[in-house]
């Protein structure tokens, strides 16, 4: 008898999950790396920089959404829960710095409310912690 | 709601690994099941229910306060 899932699905998912995170990494820094230098350029193509990184984040999100589909009931309202949490604490940041920009200027470049996507994902994942910690 | 998954399961000597495999969710939800933090959907108490040759009465049985209320 079998004691253990198929996890060659698993593996996989995570290849691909590595796989586009890298295409991300490696595209967002190139596109950053372009414009920031101000080589000179037509519109076009530096709209077309821009807008490289979209690409790899779409693939990224159809690959989380491939993974989500992939999983049990319990897994899937553990991310769900998850998420209805994360979600507002998110747009709690967002108008915390929001507000913060009224009375005092952040600096654009290190710690303003157009960072608050990067802390996104640690939001999900601490909330993530949090939420499994109810069924375990 | 009360179950009588970790004895049935013991009955025939499964892991929550077997269990897990038999009804195609991961052991984790097995082991939330049995320890009663998950109720499960209606549509896995079915399959525990047609795995163990049981109706789902016989398996999960509601609170005693669920059962007050009902009564």
């Amino acid at each position: 008898m079998k004691t253990r899932t198929a996890s060659a699905p698993k593996r996989k998912s995570l290849t691909r999950g590595i796989v586009i995170t890298a295409m991300w990494i490696v595209t967002y820094f190139a596109a950053r790396f372009v414009l920031d230098k101000g080589f000179p350029a037509p519109q076009g193509v530096k709209i077309a920089t821009a807008l490289l990184p979209i690409l790899p984040t779409a693939l990224f999100l159809w690959a989380v959404v491939s993974a989500i589909r992939g999983l049990d009931e319990l897994h899937r309202k553990v991310h769900l829960e998850a998420v209805v949490i994360a979600f507002p604490l998110s747009i709690l940041m967002l108008v915390t710095l929001g507000f913060l920009q009224l009375a005092v200027e952040l600096p654009a470049e290190n710690f303003s409310f157009r960072h608050v996507w990067a802390f996104m994902p640690a939001i999900y994942f601490g909330c993530l912690v949090f939420t499994w910690r109810r069924y375990q | 709601v009360k179950n009588s998954l970790r004895l049935l399961r013991a009955e025939r000597d499964w892991t929550q690994a077997d269990l897990a495999t038999h009804l195609g969710v991961s052991r984790q939800t097995v082991n939330a099941v049995e320890t009663e933090k998950y109720e499960p959907s209606l549509s896995l108490a079915f399959k525990i229910a047609k795995l163990f040759g049981k109706s789902i009465e016989e398996i999960f049985e509601a609170d005693a306060i669920e059962n007050e209320k009902t009564a």
